[in-house]
């Protein structure tokens, strides 16, 4: 990196930090340390709550993911706008009236402490072991790419976040998070732009999305129903939806954003801004992908994005076979790169059977490289046991180190700093909330002043150290990483199946619901373990076998010698 | 407790009503997929 981009890096991370700290001064009660004051207005709600979504890994798996699988990926955000309307009519009127902290607290008003615990322990567990790769993931792929170490990356995300997140709580979070998303949408939009730039100038934007399309990389919806399928139109509106309205009507990472807020309009708004940017925003990044696929068209990839395993094999017996790959990968290359040509070439001039052939040599030439990459790959997992094959992560990183200009670099990387520290901080600062509010107030019985902001800040401290210690930890999780990355589906299910319960089925009581949570989370980890459905379809698992059992066991309680009536709560 | 009390809530600051907010909102969402699947198809 040069002078330039250290200067912008450096610059945008400072500003982040003295602006949250700035913002976030003056908390003086546990409510105005954990609820923001509740005076934050629907847009400030609408950025924390994209903020807190949006990690470093957005950013870097995201445009990887349309590299190597096109931008079907995009389905998965086809529940959130259905999310966002269904819990601003049910739950965020709801937690208004009541006046809760956490969204927990609603669950021992309609049923009991312990229902209520669970569901706190529940968020605690997935959201704690979360928050740690969250911070993992883009320190692992900043220190590869860079060189830097990955410990003092983790230890640097880990500690601009706590300045600010612990000092000033909620609203420090909310006004950073402000900061970063003009950041990470400034970087974003200014890389989109100039990879477009950077095509040859005879290859216009239509251009590019002809040959991106050519090589199924537009392939934006999938109306196919299959449930082993991850990212179709089905999955992304009937799991999705699920899985958005559990993530944002019983994540208290999202719910506190929203909580926030001054009034319900306020609040109902802030969600509503969430739901109508993030399709497109994500569609955005996904086109972002793209574009670089179509500038690797003329331009020779490496045939590894990540450069840890290669420098391994380089270093091994295996070196000479991989050279002798590499040179034949960038042949192939090279004769891609002529079918691309030929295939603009063929598009300018019109004539459609030119179009036709010029296109089938050029999926054919793609054909070839993609088979020459997999001995390549191959290679490198027989030299390095146990390295991950798929390098998706490294591709936009790789790409923008290479080709982007000085300055425009430091901005992406800030960016990519920002998405970390703007999910981390959203998620101690939630991890914090729920310590504080469902165990510390609850069972302790703490008072709501200066004592607790204390408290707060000292969970919420906790919390972040955790999360360091537990991203430290996962270099050596291994594969291990991908099933604590669906960590968050195997229990919101389950959690979204209580919220329901207790909204909608007025005949179950307390102890019931409980039972019916433990039985359902058993059956959901059995379907994980025994079964290959999608992940996503967890969620939609989880909550209905939550509702159907608590009716069940309702039902049969009722009936059950001795039982007395059963009324609506 | 009930918790299935209508709640008594403010105008939204635009259309009025908030069952028109929320059908901007759904109605953005079909918009999206329709084009999704215009664009697929243009440059397929």
């Amino acid at each position: 990196m040069s002078r330039l981009d250290w200067f912008v890096l450096g610059g945008a991370l400072l500003f982040v930090v003295l602006w949250g700290l700035y913002k976030g001064r003056g908390a003086t009660t546990g409510e105005g340390y954990i609820g923001g004051g509740r005076d934050h207005r629907w847009w400030l709600i609408g950025l924390s709550i994209i903020a807190t979504q949006t990690s470093a890994i957005t950013f870097l798996s995201t445009p990887g993911q349309a590299y190597v699988d096109g931008m079907r990926f995009v389905q998965f955000y086809f529940g959130l706008p259905i999310a966002a309307v269904v819990l601003s009519v049910t739950l965020i009127p709801l937690y208004h009236r009541l006046k809760v902290s956490t969204a927990y607290e609603l669950l021992e008003a309609r049923f009991d402490l312990k229902t209520r615990l669970l569901a706190a322990i529940l968020f605690l567990i997935q959201r704690g072991l979360a928050v740690g790769l969250t911070i993992f993931a883009p320190a692992l792929v900043l220190s590869v790419l860079l060189g830097w170490s990955l410990h003092v990356n983790i230890l640097l995300v880990g500690t601009l976040v706590m300045i600010y997140t612990v000092t000033g709580g909620t609203k420090a979070v909310a006004w950073a998070h402000s900061s970063q998303m003009v950041i990470i949408a400034g970087g974003m939009l200014l890389a989109g732009v100039m990879t477009a730039h950077r095509l040859p100038s005879h290859v216009s934007f239509s251009d590019a999305l002809h040959v991106a399309g050519g090589l199924g990389r537009l392939n934006v919806i999938d109306a196919h129903f299959d449930p082993n399928n991850r990212y179709n139109l089905w999955s992304g509106l009937i799991g999705g939806t699920f899985l958005m309205l559990s993530y944002f009507g019983t994540d208290q990472s999202q719910v506190q954003r929203y909580l926030a807020g001054s009034d319900l309009t306020q609040s109902r708004l802030g969600l509503l801004l969430n739901g109508m940017i993030k399709v497109p925003m994500q569609f955005l990044i996904l086109l972002l992908g793209a574009l670089v696929f179509v500038f690797y068209q003329f331009h020779t990839p490496p045939l590894f994005f990540n450069p840890g395993p290669v420098k391994q094999v380089m270093a091994g017996p295996d070196a000479a076979a991989y050279r002798a790959i590499e040179t034949k990968f960038a042949r192939a290359r090279t004769d891609q790169s002529l079918r691309a040509e030929a295939y603009v070439s063929a598009r300018h001039s019109g004539d459609a059977a030119e179009i036709a052939l010029t296109k089938h040599q050029l999926l054919q030439s793609h054909a070839e490289s993609e088979a020459i990459r997999r001995e390549g790959v191959a290679l490198i997992e027989k030299a390095n046991p146990g390295t991950n094959p798929n390098d998706t992560n490294y591709i936009f990183l790789a790409y923008v180190l290479s080709s982007l200009p000085v300055g425009l670099v430091g901005l992406v990387i800030a960016a990519v700093f920002s998405g970390s520290m703007s999910s981390m901080s959203g998620e101690i600062s939630a991890l914090g909330a729920t310590t504080v509010v469902d165990l510390w107030r609850r069972l302790i019985g703490g008072s709501q002043g200066q004592r607790e902001v204390w408290v707060g800040r000292i969970a919420t401290f906790a919390w972040g150290c955790f999360a360091m210690a537990f991203a430290e930890y996962a270099a050596r999780l291994g594969s291990l990483i991908e099933a604590v990355n669906i960590l968050g589906s195997l229990f919101y299910g389950t959690i979204l199946g209580i919220f329901i319960t207790a909204f909608y089925v007025k005949r179950v009581r307390g102890g019931t619901a409980f039972y019916a949570a433990i039985v359902a989370e058993i059956g959901v980890l059995l379907c994980f373990t025994f079964t290959s459905i999608s992940f996503l379809w967890y969620n939609l698992i989880g909550c209905v076998a939550v509702v159907g059992l608590a009716w069940a066991f309702s039902l049969a309680q009722s009936q059950s010698p001795g039982a007395g009536p059963v009324s609506p709560a | 407790m009930t918790v299935t009390e209508p709640e008594k809530e403010g105008m939204p600051p635009l259309l009025g009503s908030w069952k028109r907010v929320y059908a901007v909102v759904l109605g953005e969402l079909l918009l999206c997929i329709l084009l999704f699947r215009l664009f697929s198809w243009a440059y397929s």
